[in-house]
């Protein structure tokens, strides 16, 4: 590594822009980073990979004065600091765009920029703060329309308003965190063009992600990151992905088809849950599908194009204003979410936090959530603790997941471990259909590959398994067939096996796919 | 080695009582030294408070009737809390209760035994519709609950100080500005004591029985911890929230009717005495624990009572009032500060 500055086209001498050295930071019972050191110099894109909870957001967050270290040193340009708060890590050209966006959204694009700057002029007026906009945005090269309500914007609209905005401050180095989660494979790549302008100008990117081949193709450097401690920094053309993911995980892991079913399984039977022409207003429009006993339906498309309305649908959550939702040939929509979980439908939503558990609540209380009305947890009027208890150790003890204390709220165990909880509580439910969205965000290679083994033992048992998610990845490897979104519609839906990743994108951006007019 | 701060994500149980315990021993502290700064001897002070306290029947029976209404309102507040919902109005609830169950006593002939369980059927059901428009504005258009039953407090009041003063002043002339004397009592116990007290005691018991070994109880710990996992589940998460909300209320309500009929005999102005911003301490202080409202409700029996004695030692009532503030800050401060725990490092330098 030591021509680095001679392949950045930089002096013998010239400092990095900004060093951590040494960087240590406890949280209790966890060592988020042990003595991680990381050099970023003018002109590079430095990628940071690791598996969830390896603690790149951690030592980013020491980096911006969120957190402060037990150990190690911060320096800027060769000098030592010490940020005591993000405002300081700012001033020194430090900004970070978050992986959910710190925007308010009633605002204008303007308004957003010029929030919380010291620059902001202290008469404000709306021509002048939109025409300070459309400069910045000029200088910097992010093109934003400054007088749009943020709220109206996409999503890859409204990063490139967070980034203007972090540029906007003088940031030298732009930190993002998993940016491209949010993009579709287009606004992804118009990212990458005005990061490499960005870095063009002198200044350098440190890009967090966990998803192997945009780091390949973005990063000049890479550096992996497993378990708080730095495993290497790499040149990126000097690595593979199978090699990255090795160093992720520390071991190696297989791309693999999922679909072949073990011997003496049968394939996709008969229809089991069927949505006929289900409209619901604003949302969804005209959403025929059918799922087939012992199948795996992906759904992909970008997050925010009705799959959240989808799986509500699927679920009893919402009813849907025109259409039919027939599970085994009775309509299903006007039973409401207890009903239809009680006829064999499971769900593992997608916020977790926000409706699959109460975080605050014991683990115990968590568990039994499916299961809480039937005996033995329930006697008429009656909630007993102790077989609720009971229950919830068997479900832990299926789901592999050590729990130190059933009374301890649920919210203290990991993303994967409640994961596991909601999803073995789910599957025990879920005798016909189970609805899994985003089963994988937010989790590590291990926890996913754990969830995608549920997924098929559910199937080889004949239960149809609906699974929304962003990672086409994962939808290739296990779906039967892959039904696209967007807009609130589906966009066509293709053979699992046959599924070609460029025109699933073209669907994704809403151009109809061949099967579009098949209907349930 | 050096000395670190540490942030949990949860408090250990026995750290928030410990907390709890402190901010209370703290708040006296600090009471203590502004009495001593006054010229005020405070333990010659909180010598004569305990002695009319605890060392009499009279002061003990004199606490017993504070216990009584403190239960009934901090109850009606952690009852709201169980599901997420502040009832501020529990003032105004207990009030209405008074005035229902004040109404039945003066204006329906009847024998005791059937006009007692009218009175308290009254009251309950006055505090539940007291807190009626409220709790359909929080259920159906999201109105915080906060402001609405804190403003139908001053209705409330305002409501008894008319009628008591008004239409249903005593004919005989002989009270100013109360009603008659009510001609059915709650019948005592111990002392003056009524009956009011192991009612309250055995509600608590109750409300704790249902909130953590039945269905409903599970499913409202469910709805008022998230709406959103309670909805997913497919719990009625509005109904609950409606039947807990006016809950609340009829509990407060409750404890207007065994204030008027127990403890007072004749509806008032101000009859509320506070008891239902005090219930709020309450509430707090045990956590929103029906069981852990008997020992809060104890405590600030105590020191109501002690403010009866400081009267008498020239301090105004105020005192008390600056007393329940300081508790209740340092229990804030305990809470957020039993997330921590100090650990020791082995310095590397």
């Amino acid at each position: 590594m030591t021509d680095i500055r001679q392949r950045l086209g930089l002096d013998a001498g010239a400092p990095p822009l900004v060093a951590l050295h040494g960087i240590d930071k406890v949280f209790p019972g966890v060592i988020a980073n042990k003595n991680v050191s990381l050099e970023v110099f003018p002109g590079e894109i430095h990628a940071l990979l690791g598996e969830n909870g390896a603690g790149k957001s951690t030592l980013m967050n020491v980096l911006t004065g969120i957190y402060q270290p037990e150990a190690g040193e911060i320096h800027v340009g060769g000098y030592a600091r010490v940020f005591t708060a993000p405002q300081d890590a700012i001033a020194a050209g430090i900004g970070m765009v978050h992986q959910h966006f710190k925007l308010v959204k009633a605002f204008t694009v303007a308004e957003n920029v010029h929030l919380g700057w010291a620059d902001t002029p202290a008469r404000i007026h709306r021509s002048v703060l939109e025409q300070r906009t459309a400069d910045l945005s000029h200088k910097l090269g992010l093109a934003v329309d400054p007088g749009a309500t943020v709220d109206d914007l996409s999503t890859g609209e409204q990063q490139r308003v967070e980034i203007l905005r972090v540029l906007s401050r003088d940031a030298k180095v732009l930190i993002l965190d998993e940016p491209t989660a949010v993009l579709t494979p287009a606004e992804a790549q118009e990212l990458f063009v005005a990061l490499r302008a960005f870095v063009a100008r002198g200044n350098a990117v440190i890009f967090i992600s966990h998803k192997l081949d945009e780091v390949l193709e973005i990063a000049d450097r890479i550096t992996i990151l497993r378990q708080g401690r730095k495993v290497a920094t790499e040149w990126a053309e000097a690595c593979t992905e199978r090699s990255l993911a090795q160093k992720m995980v520390g071991r190696e892991i297989v791309l693999s088809d999922m679909r072949t079913r073990t011997e003496g399984v049968a394939g996709p039977g008969a229809p089991v849950l069927t949505l006929d022409g289900v409209t619901l207003k604003g949302r969804l429009t005209d959403v025929s599908l059918q799922l087939r006993a012992g199948e795996i339906l992906g759904v992909a498309g970008v997050a925010g194009n009705g799959q959240r309305e989808l799986c509500q649908v699927l679920t009893g959550l919402a009813t849907p204003d025109k259409g039919r939702v027939l599970l085994d040939g009775d309509d299903i929509a006007p039973l409401g979410p207890r009903k239809v979980a009680a006829l064999g439908v499971g769900h593992i939503p997608e916020d977790r936090l926000g409706s699959g558990l109460a975080p605050a609540l014991s683990v115990t209380d968590n568990t039994v959530l499916r299961e809480y009305r039937q005996p033995p947890v329930s006697r008429g009027p009656w909630y007993m603790p102790r077989a609720a208890r009971a229950l919830a150790e068997k479900i832990a003890a299926i789901a592999e997941v050590m729990v130190p204390d059933f009374a301890m709220p649920v919210r203290n165990l990991s993303g994967g471990n409640q994961q596991r909880l909601v999803a073995r509580r789910e599957m025990r439910i879920a005798s016909r259909v189970l609805v899994a969205a985003y089963p994988s965000r937010g989790l590590d290679v291990g926890a996913i590959n754990t969830m995608m083994r549920y997924f098929t033992e559910l199937r080889d048992q004949g239960v149809a398994v609906v699974l929304v998610s962003e990672e086409l990845e994962e939808l290739l490897n296990l779906s039967d067939r892959i039904a696209v979104m967007f807009h609130g519609q589906i966009m066509g839906v293709v053979e699992g096996e046959q599924a070609d990743i460029d025109e699933i994108g073209l669907m994704m951006g809403g151009q109809r796919g061949p099967q579009a007019e098949v209907a349930a | 080695m050096r000395l670190k701060l540490q942030r949990l994500h949860s408090a250990p149980p026995w750290k928030a009582f410990a907390a709890r315990v402190l901010s209370v021993l703290l708040a006296l502290a600090v009471t203590a030294l502004m009495m001593a700064m006054a010229g005020i001897d405070p333990i010659d002070l909180a010598a004569q408070v305990l002695s009319a306290t605890f060392g009499s029947s009279f002061g003990l029976e004199d606490l017993g009737l504070l216990f009584s209404p403190l239960l009934f309102t901090g109850l009606a507040v952690a009852v709201g809390l169980r599901i997420g919902a502040w009832n501020i109005g529990a003032e105004g609830q207990f009030n209405i209760g008074a005035l229902c169950a004040a109404g039945i006593a003066l204006f329906v002939p009847g024998p005791d035994w059937a006009l007692l369980p009218a009175m308290i059927a009254a009251g309950a059901l006055g505090g539940a519709l007291w807190i009626l428009v409220p709790t359909l504005a929080r259920a159906y258009a999201d109105v915080s609950e906060l402001i609405t039953t804190l403003l139908l407090n001053f209705v409330a009041l305002l409501l008894v100080y008319y009628v008591a003063t008004g239409p249903w002043l005593d004919p005989s002339g002989r009270a100013l500005a109360t009603t008659a004397r009510l001609p059915v009592r709650l019948p005592e116990v111990w002392g003056i004591v009524h009956w009011g007290l192991p009612i309250a005691l055995g509600l608590a018991v109750v409300l704790a029985v249902i909130f953590s070994v039945t269905r409903w109880g599970y499913e409202v710990r469910m709805a008022g911890s998230n709406a959103g996992s309670a909805r997913y589940a497919g719990m009625p998460v509005r109904r609950h929230l409606i039947a807990v909300m006016l809950l609340s209320g009829a509990l407060a309500g409750l404890g207007g009717v065994m204030e008027v009929a127990g403890t007072v005999g004749r509806l008032q102005g101000g009859i509320s005495n506070n008891y239902g911003y005090l219930g709020i301490m309450v509430a707090v202080l045990a956590r929103a624990a029906p069981l852990g409202v008997i020992a809060s409700a104890f405590l600030m029996a105590v020191i109501l009572n002690g403010g009866i004695v400081m009267q008498t030692q020239g301090l105004t009532t105020n005192t008390v009032l600056a007393m329940t503030g300081l508790i209740l800050l340092f229990a804030a401060i305990g809470d957020e500060l039993a997330h921590y725990r100090l650990r020791r490092l082995e310095g590397r330098n």
